[in-house]
């Protein structure tokens, strides 16, 4: 019998004195997609970065192909036949897809590189992973998704037998998403062992044959895919049974208050016009594809963009956020979508990454005050249930779902005064347990202090968990909205995919299908004809006739 | 790595402080080294008087280095200071020579000082132009307007102007004074100044500090303007200790041994990260090498080579060191 392409015995591995791996065992014969599934920080990225030679194990063997390895050098790796394809791609964006296909195992003649061969075998590669660019175009030219697919070719290029995917959807959009999930199940049947690291419990259902899930360094279940419920998988991931994700009821009263956030006729490059009003305490979702104009929407309403007209009005007082400071000023903060490019400060500790922005605002004659300082971020590591809750760890040690809870601790501490908070992907990279503690403290927020929540998200799941309204968003405008029992993942769904097939023709269809349910309340706020709006290309005026 | 300027002034922390301050600046056992060989070798080097001088040739680094340090921290450069140093004491000496009092020749030098450091600063901060490209070209614009200006050597700056540099308070040489004020501000700036966490912050993400609601423009042009400041500043107290200054020859190469000591105190290059501890230990370590070669008839050229080879030999073992944490 065949040894399995990849099996990983006993593996462990410290980081001076913090357990990462602690004797993990696991086989993936060929042909087999396996999930790695668990929180961040439970131990994936070490195991994968085991493997792909980036750090040697303390202990345990690696064995690929029946031969053991002790430890790996990244060269001995690849040799080896295992190919990572890490979450930020390794593609180099000035070089062609040939080049980059090729790139440290170029094909000479004659001492010179034999640019036609590699273009020529480059095709082949790209015609088995279903890419449809071009040898010739430069990758840095290229959609997220097809330079992903260059780095498969690449992984193919060195007859890789064991190909590691870490979270490959994250960056994709829906139908790059579908795309790649084809190529996994191609790749699986032409024999290569594919580890496949995600926190979507849909991709597990639709492409694995078996599933690991892993929590602090251990694993903690390891089965066929086959006959097991996603309330198990969830189980043996939050390490508790699953909190089911019921929708509170909507905030209809609050709605009918006081509208904190109101825009009219806002647009900038890239989407608009755009109105909507958000109510004090209201958590309204913006439901849309990427690229549908969300993050330029919350952007500039942030300042961070500049508007081409249009207004924005909080309660009654209209403001231009020219800056992300003013902004602030104003009582508007952001939480961004690339915690990494966009909000995080890895080095800094926590205590410095929370309360950045408040350290003046809180300073006396100009000096900190550092008693204040480690009071506020005490009192907010409690209500966001940060672990570890250490104010001097750098920001970076800590995991993906805790480090999302200092960027939104920024803005919640007891130190600011936010009247609307916008959210871009709030639990982008965050495990099960910590987006179930981020929903529970912004709901919090909305309920207690009457801030006003609007947040974009592509995950259904997670507007329905958390909005009390949604607006669907496609090519920058506002096209839909759903709330109260008409909110729900299938009608999230539709509705986006209907118009992402045939675009905004079906915009009359989304209208009545929105405007036709029974439940959705009549529009009570300063917001002519936001639900009744005939079509986006009316001005809003129009629909308040 | 940027914790310590806070530990240092807790003194419950100071003894566990100590510890950690010798694993985060290793530097501090190479220097302790330093100072034993010199001693053995040379039998004179911890000589109070030695000592002396080592800090006053030091103090016009030290001065220097701690706003260089913090622009370098918050991702920017300026290699611009030499020329400025020699434009600063051009001028302040240009004044004392006129008659002016010791305290408007500085004053005029700062101004100075100032106004070269603006001028970085629009041009990297609010025009987004590349510090290296903006300040190398400064370095030699400057330079040529001190020798427009100043053709002839300046020297005999009086009595008056000659207390900057030589003067003693309370024992301690006048420039030490200066280098240990502008040391502890430093230090102070970055641990107890909202300012301060946001240097880091620019140097350690731009974007992220931007939407954090910090002004991202005005911190680091702040710091080019400190940076000049303190760079006419140290050329004036370099013109009263030499009672001359040369507007070809002053400060000549002052800009790369004072980012050599920055960056053998453990400052960044990235930006980001950084000590004023560091800074004052690689200020002292360049100053205690010259001083000790000296001391030991080593040709100047060799000194060259020690000062530069103690820079990469610092980021070779910086880049060895074992890495902690994911």
């Amino acid at each position: 019998m065949t040894p399995p392409n990849l099996r990983v015995h006993g593996l462990t591995k410290s980081f001076g004195g913090v357990t990462a791996l602690a004797g993990v065992d696991l086989t993936v014969p060929a042909g087999q997609v396996h999930a790695l599934l668990g929180h961040n920080g439970a131990g994936k990225s070490t195991l994968i970065k085991c493997l792909g030679g980036a750090f040697p194990p303390d202990s345990g063997t690696i064995e690929i192909g029946g031969t053991p390895y002790a430890r790996l050098t990244p060269r001995e790796s690849i040799a080896a036949g295992v190919a990572i394809i890490y979450q930020t791609l390794s593609v180099v964006d000035a070089l062609t897809v040939a080049e980059n296909i090729f790139l440290g195992q170029e094909w000479t003649r004659y001492g010179r590189i034999d640019r036609g061969a590699q273009e020529e075998a480059a095709a082949g590669l790209l015609k088995r992973v279903a890419a449809t660019c071009s040898p010739r175009d430069r990758v840095g030219d290229l959609p997220t998704g097809q330079r992903q697919l260059v780095e498969i070719a690449k992984a193919l290029s060195r007859s890789a037998s064991v190909l590691v995917l870490d979270e490959p959807t994250a960056a994709l959009s829906g139908a790059e998403s579908d795309a790649l999930a084809r190529r996994v199940e191609d790749l699986r049947t032409e024999g290569l062992a594919i580890v496949y690291v995600t926190h979507l419990l849909s991709e597990v259902e639709r492409l694995a044959d078996a599933v690991t899930v892993m929590r602090d360094g251990r694993v903690t279940h390891q089965s066929s895919v086959t006959g097991l419920s996603r309330g198990e998988l969830v189980t043996a991931i939050a390490g508790r049974p699953h909190e089911q994700t019921v929708r509170p009821a909507p905030n209809s009263a609050r709605q009918a208050t006081a509208p904190r956030l109101v825009v009219e006729g806002l647009h900038g490059p890239g989407f608009g016009p755009v109105d909507l009003s958000v109510g004090e305490g209201e958590r309204v979702g913006l439901f849309g594809l990427i690229g549908s104009g969300r993050t330029r929407l919350l952007e500039t309403l942030f300042g961070r963009r500049r508007s081409t007209g249009g207004t924005v009005r909080l309660g009654e007082r209209a403001v231009a956020p020219a800056r992300p400071a003013q902004a602030l000023a104003a009582g508007i903060a952001l939480v961004p979508a690339d915690r990494r490019a966009q909000a995080l400060f890895p080095p800094l500790t926590a205590q410095d990454n929370v309360l950045l922005p408040s350290m003046r605002p809180l300073a006396r004659g100009g000096l900190r005050a550092l008693g204040t300082e480690r009071r506020v971020f005490g009192a907010l590591a409690d209500a966001v249930g940060l672990r570890p809750a250490l104010p001097g760890l750098p920001a970076g040690a800590f995991s993906g779902g805790n480090q999302q809870k200092l960027v939104l601790g920024r803005w919640i501490n007891t130190a600011r005064q936010v009247q609307v908070l916008l959210l871009d992907e709030p639990t982008q990279g965050v495990d099960v347990g910590a987006r179930h503690e981020i929903y529970r403290v912004v709901t919090g927020l909305a309920e207690e202090r009457g801030t006003a929540v609007l947040f974009a998200s592509s995950d259904p799941e997670e507007i329905v968990a958390l909005a009390d309204r949604c607006l669907i968003v496609a090519g920058g405008r506002v096209v839909g909205e759903l709330s109260g029992a008409s909110l729900t993942e299938q009608a999230l769904l539709s509705a986006v995919h209907d118009r992402a097939v045939s675009g905004t023709a079906v915009h009359d269809r989304a209208a009545s299908g929105t405007g036709g349910t029974a439940d959705v309340a009549p529009d009570q706020h300063a917001d002519p004809g936001a639900d009744n709006d005939p079509g986006p290309l009316a001005p809003p005026a129009e629909g308040a006739a | 790595m940027t914790t310590a300027d806070t530990a240092l002034f807790r003194p419950r922390a100071l003894a566990t402080g100590g510890l950690a301050a010798v694993r985060r600046h290793p530097l501090i056992l190479v220097l302790a080294a330093m100072v034993l060989v010199f001693q053995v070798s040379t039998g004179s080097f911890l000589a109070p008087a030695n000592l002396s001088g080592i800090a006053t040739d030091a103090a016009a680094l030290a001065v220097v280095a701690v706003p260089l340090a913090l622009l370098v921290i918050s991702g920017y450069l300026d290699l611009s200071v030499g020329s400025t140093l020699a434009l600063g004491g051009l001028v302040a000496g240009r004044l004392a020579n006129e008659g002016q009092s010791p305290a408007v020749a500085v004053l005029g030098a700062l101004a100075v000082g100032a106004a070269v450091g603006a001028v970085n600063g629009v041009l990297c901060c609010y025009l987004g132009l590349s510090p290296f490209i903006v300040t190398l070209g400064m370095l030699t614009a400057v330079r040529g307007l001190d020798q427009q200006l100043f053709p002839l050597p300046l020297s005999g700056f009086g009595s008056g102007f000659a207390w900057l540099g030589g003067a003693t308070i309370a024992g301690i040489a006048a420039p030490v004074v200066i280098a240990a004020l502008v040391l502890v501000a430093g230090a102070l700036f970055l641990a107890f100044a909202p300012g301060g966490r946001h240097v880091f912050a620019i140097g350690v993400n731009r974007e992220a500090a931007h939407l954090s609601g910090i002004n991202i423009r005005r911190t680091p042009f702040l710091l080019f303007v400190a940076t000049g400041v303190a760079a006419a500043l140290a050329g004036a107290v370099k013109a009263s200790v030499l009672d001359s200054v040369v507007a070809g020859t002053s400060g000549a190469g002052f800009e790369l041994t004072v980012l050599t000591a920055v960056l053998i105190g453990g400052v960044a290059l990235t930006g980001g990260s950084g000590s004023i501890l560091g800074v004052l230990l690689g200020v002292l370590f360049l100053g205690g090498l010259q001083n000790g070669l000296t001391l030991l008839n080593v040709p100047t050229f060799w000194q060259q080579m020690a000062q530069g080879t103690a820079l990469v030999a610092g980021a070779a073992l910086a880049y060895l060191a074992p890495r902690t944490g994911r």
